[in-house]
């Protein structure tokens, strides 16, 4: 059976949106960049467990999320690193900084893969969050496919923001021309580009639950929308500051 | 990129809003406060709030305004959620209107403010933020 056929919607939904859905559901199954489909998926599943990790939630609580002790309600799939990760990702975003980043690499978890699980974690996260959001139930997570990683790496990188390496706005060239047009990115844009799929499967994303690039730079009214952009950039606004985050 | 929306409308708004205020989030965008509701309950992970509020957008703006609204705040729960993951800072904190928005909502209280050099009045980029726990 397809996957998002959303058949316990009582209303009809967009159909770009189960489309992207549908698209990254079959790249989270195959082998990325630094993970095999079979961790992919494990990474999809952790996600799921975060949201009910007793331990994530009395963190959560503490005044420092480093000097609290415990072990996460997990699966047993991924190394200990990248289950506190995905968990820290879902549930306590906001205290992540590049020293726990850099422990983490000398835990195993390199930056490449850690950029990559950030992207698989926000991306299954905001699936599931919009299935939520509209009282539906979750959709399956799909089979993970055999093969192997490329470990690619984009040719040009910068150190200039952030806890990770990021293609500058100029390096989208060779492999990374088709990430953004012209020489100028925004931060955001440029987060996930350690793993350039990772970029593109959020850009994919973007496009479907809010706008594209190129729809982003209309102000007023996208016309495949029925909220206009003062109503988009007040739910945004609102989530951001429940987020509490600063960006 | 409210206020900047707001601008391009010339439509007057009160940012507060984005704090929570439900009257405030009514002021000159339609469905305001439902469309606030739904994306804090959301957020929150409050289920019995969000069907109260998925509810009350449904009724009042239908089933189209509702998927929209849905589909911006998913996507806004991954944006937070990439930008703190990776630490990104503020592209410019010398722009007038972002400076104002960031004074009138007070978020500089917010711990990712750590990952923009300057954000909390520090004059010292590169190194707090990159270390500090």
């Amino acid at each position: 059976m397809p996957h998002f056929e959303f058949r316990d919607a009582s209303w009809k939904i967009r159909e770009d949106i189960p489309e992207a859905y549908r698209e990254y559901w079959r790249k989270l199954a195959r082998p990325g960049s630094w993970w095999t489909g079979v961790e992919r998926a494990a990474i999809a599943a952790e996600t799921r467990n975060a949201l009910s990790c007793a331990f994530c939630e009395e963190r959560r609580q503490a005044l420092s999320p480093y000097a609290f002790k415990g072990e996460h309600r997990h699966d047993g799939r991924l190394p200990e690193a990248a289950v506190d990760a995905v968990h820290r990702i879902v549930t306590d975003q906001g205290r992540i900084t590049g020293t726990y980043v850099e422990q983490n690499v000398a835990k195993g978890l390199s930056r490449e893969a850690y950029v990559e699980l950030v992207g698989i974690v926000v991306a299954v996260f905001s699936i599931d969050e919009f299935h939520r959001a509209l009282g539906l139930d979750l959709e399956p997570l799909p089979a993970p496919e055999a093969g192997e990683i490329t470990r690619y790496r984009p040719a040009v990188l910068s150190d200039d923001i952030g806890f990770v390496p990021t293609v500058p706005p100029g390096g989208n060239v060779g492999n990374e021309a088709d990430l953004w047009e012209g020489a100028r990115a925004a931060n955001v844009i440029r987060a996930l580009t350690l793993v350039p799929d990772a970029f593109r499967d959020w850009r994919a994303l973007a496009g479907a639950q809010y706008l594209s690039f190129e729809r982003m730079r209309n102000f007023v009214q996208d016309p495949d929308r029925k909220i206009n952009r003062m109503q988009m950039e007040l739910i945004a606004g609102r989530v951001s500051a429940v987020n509490e985050c600063f960006y | 990129m409210l206020r900047v929306s707001a601008t391009t409308t010339d439509t007057a708004i009160d940012l507060q809003g984005v704090n929570g205020d439900a009257q405030s989030a009514a002021v000159g965008i339609e469905f305001g406060e439902d469309l606030m509701k739904f994306a804090e309950s959301l957020a929150r992970g409050d289920q019995a709030a969000l069907a109260d509020a998925r509810d009350a957008l449904l009724s009042r703006a239908g089933p189209a305004v509702l998927i929209d609204a849905a589909g911006v705040a998913a996507n806004f729960q991954r944006m937070v959620r990439i930008a703190d993951a990776i630490g990104i800072p503020v592209d410019d904190m010398e722009n007038e209107i972002g400076r104002q928005v960031r004074e009138d909502l007070g978020i500089e209280r917010f711990a990712s403010a750590g990952n923009t050099p300057g954000a909390r009045g520090d004059n010292a980029p590169g190194i707090s933020w990159r270390t500090s726990e």
